[in-house]
């Protein structure tokens, strides 16, 4: 069932209608069959009962019957691929929805660290196995297995013994199927280390290609890559090997009800009783009926790889969504309270309190890892803490709906994302429905305006997905002109933003200036020369405050903050000398 | 192109690239064939037994019990065999599958280790990756699966078409001419303009949907910032749906020749016994004619069957060319030509001499960076710093030296020796470059440092580690010099990366460095030491440094301004400052975003 559930992404009831009409068309697809069970006793009539003719009225009519019988049997068919193809375009289609709702209300912390590569990868690809499943495999399946439950009911009727000699070795094969899958999961685990490991040598050769190339590596590097495909191709081989037999012995064991067919009716028909046209019957029907069943059981593996494009969607659409619905305060102080937060389970902010009045400048100061973005993304609520509050305007963020809150937010952080659009449409994402001169005079303020004049088509030239045709500082001074159209009261900022671009530095700087003016700013900040006038300057170590206050309170101190303004100001003098 | 027309294409080039023979494939296909055959003799067991009790109907004391029940064990003996025949054959593809990529991904890895560094930017590496990736489960699939299959197939129906043939001519003929109806309802729609136009679209859609969800999904961050998550999902839900429908339209416009062609191919004795049954007319009262018509009616219905597996062909045979086709273009990449008599230069001056060069942006949409006339030397021993604005060709310059691409125009040399004549193992171990895009491997930090020496000696290590200024990090962390990279190992902040790839270049030792002054790393600690690294490294070395901020390569011995793929101004630099172009204009330019303060209420 579980299978069920992951191949229809969530959605077993989907599956209803196109098995309902798979079904009834393959019950359609049992009359000519009985017709054809009629005909061969017609045929052995004159045979049983030497001196009756042959009822050639009655083998016409039957002929007739089943020609005329395929109108019913090509309604039947167009029943169930409607009912099929329809239902896994819809199915795709909602689930594709869905996700794509569920995304948009996850959280960002979980969006940034995920592949959008695998996320977009699932939303068609893994929807795409979904489809397929829904249209063939399932139906097919969920058919094969119902079909012989009617042929033993029907049989039944005729001879309870026969019927019963015919799937004898049915429970068989379902119970190697079943155990199968468990087989399947314990051989699976070396394949999957195996696939694994060799996908993580071929990133890193591919990756470190140039550093390989650089050292003359080529030769052990490649070996390592070498050994790895190797291991794989061993693996996958085995692995194949071992689940082969298991699908063979369930179709074996399905098949083999022919046979036990044909000894119980010849030990019957010998002892007399069983009548000679009940065992023809039984013996053409038995050369026909195992074959779905053993189509089903050899696709079965697919299915269950279908069934974890299922399995991986699922499990995104567990992922819990942001909670809140209020609109953030008209205040925008920020506070937090005790703050204690980690993305794994090690804690990477440990009980931060600060406070941010409104209208101040913050800058977050601190070697690499202890924590400053961290702060930033709480703010943003691109998580929510471990312990501890965050309150803005007075009220925790926790029960605001996040994208409200992050309309009274900015941010300018070093990755920028800009969209298959014009560079014009670009900016005005910072708000919808800006007029074009508001979209210039942003522009102008983020010092744009000269460089998108020069573009070939000026604010209608299109950039590419991710903006690859601008450089860094270019794509950076975007992002700060939609900040700027989008007038956030808070605005977050990483300093770094500053010189990503060295030739363009100034550029950025006056931009980053424009933006902040008049508003309630946290800094991130690197060179701390630059945020030397800040209100208030948070020092941070291993994800906690160690010092804060003004510049001056702050060197006066003689602590950390004292200690890298002191080593920057050595840097600053610095020179390549040989 | 004439050789074009000679080249192999599809599943031939794949098992031509793969160097795999065709033993396994051949093997697997004659077990197929048998298991095929195995595989029918059920229904002639039957057929049999329905032989001997038609032909004792009347008086069932003559019926030969003993000859039924032998024929049920063949019917379980064949149908064992032939499970075991298509076991070994599935066996036999599967492995020639897995040797097929196997071979594939080792020629491939190897191909890209012989391509000019240039090549092997994040892009290209991507794509080659998708294209691994992506081609790999089809191509597997289709060896694996479908070839046995389409023996198997072949082989049923063959066999079965000849036996029915020589058993009866007119019902065979009226089975076969059933198949080959149902078979020209399903290609005709297929072919024909409309056909074409409609999977055309349907294509079209995909990629705009594709398209659409990778956007969707990448822009969702900023999306979320602007707090148009609506708007956007709604966009993308429009696409959906457009897709969904025409979709349905798509597959709408099969319906009904896919029923008719299964309702035909599900009805062949539909068509069988009205001949026969108009044969059996003639001549009512022949056993031989019963039986035969018997025959037609177990096995006839079998012959469509096999058939269905060629449904699906078309398709994976394009999936596979086209496939086969990106993989090609990978290998149509030339590799970097080695020199047939290598020199190795003695000292290593490097000097440029006349060089121009353009990248080859066909297909790019990457801004064209150009050199012309670019001569100069850099002196064994001396700093040479290039400086100029971004798309001014310093990077450019830099990338000539370890030939990541070679000029157009004129020459680089080291020592005298042009770097064409030098094999690239030599020009390896004579250049050391330090850029921004640093990698370590999934190993060790000992390992990882010693990548830049092989046989470098535990203290070499070390001291190359204390001279780069990582030896007290790594000190601190958990194992060590032991401790393990990425992948559930310990993740290092890119100043750290960038002081473990220094400490390498120190390690390697190469007479000649050149330098992207990547070292405005991102926080103030580890600037300090970064430079602290550097300045250990560029010691008695022929050092050409790409700078970035004017104040850190003040005291170089020569500086080169770059204009638009041109030296502009040559110098040091107080020449440079006095005279008062480019650089004057760059330095004074530097020195006021240096002394950058936030502040607020300071509008633009």
């Amino acid at each position: 069932m579980g299978v069920l559930s992951d191949i229809t992404a969530g959605e077993p009831r989907k599956l209803v209608r196109p098995v309902f009409f798979t079904v009834l068309s393959d019950l359609i697809n049992i009359v000519p069959f009985v017709l054809v069970i009629a005909a061969v006793g017609m045929i052995f009539e004159p045979f049983i009962h030497p001196g009756t003719p042959m009822n050639l009225d009655g083998l016409w009519r039957v002929s007739a019957a089943l020609l005329l019988y395929m109108v019913v049997i090509f309604a039947g068919e167009v029943g169930a691929y409607r009912a099929s193809y329809r239902a896994a375009y819809a199915v795709a289609a909602e689930g594709r929805a869905n996700l794509a709702e569920h995304l948009r209300r996850l959280p960002l912390g979980y969006l940034t660290r995920r592949d959008p590569g695998d996320l977009a990868n699932m939303m068609m690809g893994d929807f795409t196995q979904i489809e397929q499943s829904l249209s063939h495999n399932l139906p097919q399946l969920i058919g094969a297995l119902i079909l012989p439950i009617f042929a033993l009911v029907g049989l039944a009727f005729l001879d309870w013994r026969m019927a019963v000699a015919m799937f004898i070795a049915l429970p068989m094969a379902v119970l190697i199927v079943l155990a199968s899958s468990g087989v399947q999961r314990s051989l699976g685990s070396r394949h999957i280390r195996a696939k694994i490991n060799a996908a993580s040598r071929l990133q890193e050769y591919l990756n470190g290609i140039r550093v390989i190339k650089a050292y003359n590596l080529s030769g052990s590097r490649f070996v390592r890559l070498e050994k790895s495909f190797r291991e794989l191709m061993r693996e996958s081989i085995r692995f194949e090997g071992l689940i082969g037999p298991v699908v063979l012995l369930a179709v074996a064991s399905v098949r083999v009800g022919l046979t036990v067919l044909v000894l119980v009716g010849v030990y019957l028909l010998l002892g007399g009783t069983l009548d000679i046209l009940t065992f023809v019957i039984f013996l053409v029907i038995g050369s026909r009926v195992f074959d779905p069943l053993t189509m089903a059981l050899i696709n079965f593996p697919e299915l269950q790889y279908h069934a974890l494009a299922g399995e991986r969607i699922l499990a995104l659409r567990r992922e819990p969504i942001m909670q809140g619905q209020q609109h953030p305060p008209e205040k925008h102080d920020i506070e937090f309270a005790s703050v204690t937060f980690g993305y794994g389970s090690d804690a990477v902010l440990h009980d931060v309190s600060l406070k941010m009045p409104e209208g101040s400048m913050t800058a977050l100061v601190g070697p690499s890892g202890s924590g400053k973005s961290t702060i930033l993304k709480l703010v943003a609520r691109f998580y929510d803490p471990q312990s501890g509050r965050i309150v803005f305007g007075g009220e925790d963020i926790r029960n605001m709906d996040p994208e409200a809150l992050l309309e009274r937010i900015s941010m300018v952080f070093q990755d920028v994302y800009l969209f298959k659009d014009t560079i014009g449409n670009n900016i005005r994402f910072g708000r919808e429905g800006a007029t074009f001169a508001e979209v210039e005079g942003a522009a102008r303020k983020a010092c744009c305006h000269e460089f998108i004049m020069k573009l070939p088509m000026g604010y209608d030239t299109p950039v590419g997905e991710g903006g690859s045709t601008l450089s860094g500082g270019e794509k950076q001074r975007i992002s700060i002109a939609r900040a700027i159209l989008k007038d956030a009261p808070v605005v977050l900022l990483d300093e770094a933003t500053a010189f990503l671009d060295p030739e363009n530095e100034i550029e950025v700087q006056k931009a980053i200036s424009a933006l902040i003016h008049g508003r309630t700013i946290a800094i991130i900040a690197h060179r701390l020369k630059t945020v030397r006038r800040a209100d208030n300057i948070i020092v941070l170590d291993g994800g906690r405050i160690v010092e804060q206050g003004s510049h001056d309170e702050l060197l006066a101190k003689n602590g950390l903050y004292a200690r890298l303004w002191k080593l920057q100001q050595e840097a600053q003098g610095w020179s390549i000398a040989a | 192109m004439k050789h074009a027309l000679k080249k192999k294409t599809g599943i031939m080039r794949l098992l031509e690239i793969a160097g795999e023979k065709k033993g396994l494939l051949i093997c697997s296909g004659i077990l197929s064939m048998a298991s095929a055959i195995f595989m029918l003799i059920p229904y002639v067991s039957v057929y049999y037994i329905l032989a001997e009790l038609l032909s004792h109907a009347a008086d069932l004391s003559s019926v030969d019990g003993p000859l039924m029940v032998r024929w049920g064990w063949i019917a379980l003996g064949s149908m064992i065999a032939g499970l075991i025949t298509m076991y070994l054959g599935s066996m036999a593809s599967h492995i020639a599958a897995f040797r097929i990529l196997y071979g594939l991904r080792v020629q491939l890895a190897e191909h890209i280790g012989r391509l000019p560094l240039g090549y092997l930017n994040q892009t290209s590496i991507g794509a080659v990756k998708k294209t691994l990736e992506q081609n790999v489960e089809k191509i597997e699939k289709f060896i694996a699966h479908q070839i046995p299959d389409m023996f198997n197939a072949l082989a049923t129906v063959v066999v079965m078409f000849a036996v029915l043939f020589y058993l009866n001519f007119w019902m065979a003929l009226v089975c076969l001419a059933a198949i080959v109806l149902g078979f020209g309802i399903q290609t005709s729609m297929w072919v024909g303009e409309q056909a074409k136009e409609n999977v055309k679209l349907y294509y079209d859609a995909l990629e705009e949907i594709n398209a659409s969800a990778v956007q969707y999904v990448q822009g969702m961050p900023a999306v979320k910032v602007f707090g148009q998550t609506v708007h956007s999902f709604r966009c993308f839900y429009d696409d959906m749906i457009r897709y969904r429908d025409l979709c349905i339209r798509f597959s709408d416009s099969f319906q009904n020749g896919f029923a008719l062609f299964k309702t035909i191919l599900a009805s062949l004795l539909s068509f069988i016994l009205p001949v026969g049954v108009l044969l059996l007319s003639q001549n009512p009262n022949s056993m031989a004619f019963a039986l035969v018509l018997m025959f037609f009616i177990v096995l006839g219905p079998g012959t469509a069957t096999p058939l269905y597996r060629f449904l699906y062909l078309s398709s994976s045979l394009r999936d596979i060319s086209e496939g086969v086709d990106r993989i090609d273009a990978v290998f149509s990449e030339p590799a970097v030509p080695e020199p047939q008599h290598p020199k190795k230069p003695e000292t290593y001056s490097v000097q440029f001499d006349g060089v121009s060069f353009s990248y080859d942006t066909t297909g790019t949409s990457a801004r064209i960076e150009a050199l012309s006339g670019i001569s100069f030397t850099a002196e064994q021993g001396k700093v040479t710093a290039l400086v100029g604005p971004s798309g001014s060709g310093k990077t450019t310059i830099a990338n000539l030296i370890p030939r990541f691409w070679d000029v157009r125009g004129g020459a680089v040399r080291i020592g005298g020796v042009d770097v064409r004549q030098m094999r690239t193992e030599d020009l390896m171990d004579t250049v050391s470059f330090v850029f921004q895009d640093t990698f370590l491997f999934f190993d060790t930090l000992y390992e990882n440092i010693r990548v830049g020496k092989p046989g470098a000696s535990r203290e070499e290590v070390y001291a190359a580690a204390r001279a780069a200024q990582c030896h007290d990090f790594i000190e601190r962390l958990p194992q060590g010099y032991d401790t393990l990279i990425g992948e559930g190992g310990v993740y290092l902040s890119g100043g750290e990366v960038q002081r473990v790839s220094v400490a390498r270049a120190i390690l390697k030792g190469a007479p000649v460095l050149v330098l992207d002054e990547a070292t405005a790393f991102a926080d103030p600690e580890n600037e300090y030491k970064m430079q602290m690294a550097l300045k250990e490294l560029v010691k008695e070395k022929t050092v050409i440094v790409i700078a970035h901020r004017l104040s850190s390569i003040r005291e170089a011995d020569q500086i080169l301004v770059l204009q638009e793929g041109r030296i502009a101004e040559r110098g040091v630099h107080a020449e440079l400052l006095d005279k008062g172009g480019v650089y004057r204009r760059m330095w004074n330019a530097y020195t006021d975003a240096a002394s950058w303060v936030i502040e607020k209420g300071v509008p633009a």
